[in-house]
């Protein structure tokens, strides 16, 4: 079976001179498998999963959803995908139950198999004893999961969340990620977005890095990891001097990067740590100052996004 | 079809859970409508409790076979159409009339002369002179509005016993410029020429009447609506535009808060989510206007008119403010723009259809000017069916209502499908 094909995906807002949203996007994501895109804020995360679900026509290029087109065949392919928005999109004078038993309705079930699917999905978010709950009088998190819940009704082929922890306690967004780890592995295909490198690290089996509208990496994270090389970031705690400290690494060789120090922290990317390590310390102890922590980072997804864009993930 | 109707039930539920809605929707209308009623006297009636007023005619007439001026005059003033204006006593003499008024138990003497007659009469017989007669009107000097009507009652009534006066005159000079000298056929020919005239003159209803009593073509039973059933009529409408327009709203909210970009996701197609917000909008009027009319019918003891054009009226009025909550909503951006321009639409609506001024007080420029608006059109239409009318007087009013009610359904749907398309 077919999974999701997406073929020169562009957008621009506002032509000529708004943001040019998805650039030429060409990707493709396997049935059964948890794809993340990873990105920034205004990466264009939303914008790509909002073509994706038929909701924004892209100005050009198409792409397939099991096989039907996004732009010839959106009743088709919203039959088979159930969308997780950003931010809750429910109602808020409704209670739970009967939130679920609106969107159920909007997917076309019915009857006896809506009541059951309503019931099972409130048993799958934890929230059957509060189903009859105005949903105004839900916490931030409970929404969220009435949120994914409502786009699990129709028992979807293809799921999309878009950023669904953001704004969380630990616990649920635990409950979040293992729920979606159980929706692989009952055979629902997963298009997950974030801007937390650890969850993409975590869930996915391929990730791909949005920026500024353009897919700038794409593979597992072993593959990506591998696009920096042996890099290390090492995080360094000065307790003075960070400022000449910095620029003096900066000419240090194989050392690929230094930030701003900011209250005595800065880090570096370095090709080889341990030969670097010493000459640390030794280059503080001349400047009179102190290194009060040292730590050291494996390659992640944060620095392969560091080392493609010279930015951080998160700012 | 289901799903459209599941989608006009949650916004349903939505607007009457809201109970300042509920306030504005249905208290609003019949509180003005209850208070303005309570203002008008008795809330029976737009006219003023009636006078009562107390008639002594001394007048004799002026010889066989000719109509006496004071049952002329006496005549006028308790004609049946009067009979709520006025309440007329007849008393035998002028100082117990003047006592009545004194004492406060009347507010208006009207005295006829025992001369009025021969003073008609006379310049038509020649020789005899014609003596001035003066009718007395005697009045409560507190008073201003009842004694003036009287007054007006009493001048209309004389100046066509002036006309007939000339006329006697005029038939008198002719009888003798064709050499008739004999006095008894002289004074029969003025006495009929007289009579003829003041039958003509009596014959026209006098002139405020047709002002404080509109008729409906085609309409003879006068039927008198209470006055907080025509102030309610406006109210009604005017507060059934702001019921459309809350849940037309919701189309800006959903959007804005995400649940409508999140339905155009589902398999559910954009027509029908439409659909359903239309219908939403339609059953919370047509509940309305059903509750606000049932209210005034058992709380404000109005009489709405025949059952058939009043349903026909009803749906029709429903459907105009569905349209017009739908097409100023349609024109904003955001729900606080819409608040904006559907309050500001629906005040200049309400002011050019009349619905501040009751169904009664309309003339002139204003008979013109606001058919430029369904709602004038459902004014008319409400007016007419509550002073009596049939189907032949909403026929008319009906269709051009519905004619703009059909053009901004038009622009509402061309505008939502494109921004939402
Ligand atoms: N409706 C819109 N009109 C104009 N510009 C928009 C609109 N939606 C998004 N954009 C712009 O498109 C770009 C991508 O936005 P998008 O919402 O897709 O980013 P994102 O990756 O989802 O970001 P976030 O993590 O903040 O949700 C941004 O520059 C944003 O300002
Ligand atoms: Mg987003």
């Amino acid at each position: 079976m077919e999974g999701i094909v997406v073929q020169g995906l562009r957008k621009q807002f506002d032509p000529p001179r708004g943001p040019v949203a998805a650039d030429d996007l060409s990707f493709d994501i396997r049935e059964g498998e948890i794809f993340s895109l990873l990105g920034p804020n205004g990466a264009g995360k939303t914008t790509t999963i909002s073509m994706l679900s038929c909701l924004l026509r892209p100005d050009v290029g198409d792409a397939r959803v099991g096989g039907f087109s996004v732009t010839r065949e959106p009743g088709k392919v919203k039959e088979l995908i159930g969308v997780v928005p950003q931010d809750v999109a429910l109602y808020e004078d409704l209670t739970g139950r009967e939130n679920l038993l609106f969107w159920g309705r909007m997917y076309g079930l019915k009857g006896p198999r809506l009541t059951q699917r309503v019931d099972e999905v409130l048993e799958l978010i934890g929230l059957v004893d509060r189903q009859k709950d105005r949903l105004g009088k839900y916490s931030g998190g409970m929404k969220r999961r009435v949120n994914i819940g409502a786009a699990l009704l129709h028992n979807p082929r293809f799921l999309y969340l878009d950023e669904p922890t953001v704004g969380i306690d630990p616990q649920s967004r635990r409950s979040i990620l293992d729920g979606v780890k159980d929706f692989k592995a009952a055979g629902v295909t997963v298009l997950y977005t974030t801007h937390y490198m650890e969850e993409a690290q975590e869930l996915s089996d391929r990730i791909g890095i949005l920026d500024k509208g353009k897919m700038i990496a794409l593979g597992t994270k072993d593959e990506l990891v591998h696009l920096v090389g042996e890099h290390t970031r090492i995080e360094v705690t000065l307790d003075r001097e960070a400022q000449s400290l910095a620029a003096q690494w900066r000419d240090l060789p194989r050392v690929l990067d230094v930030s701003e120090p900011e209250d005595g922290r800065l880090w570096l990317l370095a090709e080889d740590a341990n030969t670097l390590m010493p000459r640390l310390f030794e280059g503080a102890r001349a400047a009179g100052a102190r290194i009060t922590e040292i730590n050291l980072a494996e390659p992640n997804l944060e620095t392969v996004f560091l080392h493609l864009t010279g930015r951080a993930l998160r700012d | 079809m289901m799903r459209a109707l599941t989608i006009a039930w949650k916004d349903f539920r939505h607007v009457y859970r809201d109970l300042a809605g509920l306030a504005m929707m249905f208290v609003a209308p019949l509180l003005m409508a209850a208070a303005l009623g309570a203002a008008f006297g008795s809330g029976d009636n737009f006219s003023v409790t009636a006078v009562k007023t107390v008639v002594v005619d001394q007048d004799a007439g002026a010889g066989a076979g000719t109509p006496a001026a004071g049952a002329t005059l006496t005549a006028a003033l308790t004609d049946p159409g009067m009979t709520d204006l006025l309440a007329v006593t007849r008393l035998e003499s002028s100082e117990t009339a003047r006592a009545a008024v004194d004492e406060g138990d009347a507010a208006v003497a009207v005295i006829i002369p025992p001369g009025l007659s021969a003073a008609v009469m006379g310049s038509a017989s020649p020789g005899t002179g014609s003596a001035a007669a003066e009718v007395e009107i005697y009045k409560d000097p507190a008073l201003n509005v009842g004694p003036s009507i009287v007054a007006a009652v009493v001048e209309s009534a004389t100046q066509s016993l002036n006309g007939a006066r000339a006329a006697a005159t005029a038939a008198a000079r002719l009888a003798m410029s064709s050499s008739v000298t004999e006095p008894a056929v002289l004074d029969e020919v003025a006495s009929e020429a007289a009579g003829v005239f003041a039958r003509a003159a009596r014959a026209e209803a006098p002139v405020i009447l047709q002002e404080r009593n509109p008729l409906i073509e085609g309409v003879d039973t006068e039927k008198r609506p209470n006055v907080a059933s025509q102030v309610l009529v406006g109210m009604m409408l005017f507060f059934m535009l702001f019921g459309a327009a809350t849940p037309a709203r919701s189309i800006l909210d959903e959007h804005r808060n995400g649940t409508l970009p999140r339905l155009f996701t589902t398999p559910t197609r954009r027509s029908v989510i439409l659909g359903g917000k239309y219908i939403s909008v339609f059953l919370v009027v047509l509940i309305q206007a059903v509750v606000l009319l049932v209210a005034g019918r058992f709380l404000l003891g109005a009489d709405w008119g025949e059952p058939g054009p009043v349903a026909v009226l009803t749906l029709v009025s429903a459907l105009v403010a569905a349209s017009l909550g739908l097409v100023t909503v349609s024109f904003a951006k955001t729900p606080g723009q819409a608040g904006a321009v559907s309050s500001a639409v629906f005040v200049f609506l309400g002011l050019i259809s009349g619905n501040f001024a009751g169904t009664a007080s309309i003339g002139g420029a204003f008979a013109v000017v606001r058919r430029f608006s369904p709602v004038g059109w459902l004014m008319e239409g409400w007016s007419n069916v509550l002073f009596g009318g049939s189907w032949g007087n909403i026929a008319l009013q009906s269709g051009a209502a519905l004619a703009f009610t059909l053009v901004c359904f038009g622009i509402a749907t061309f505008l939502f499908r494109r921004r939402y398309a």
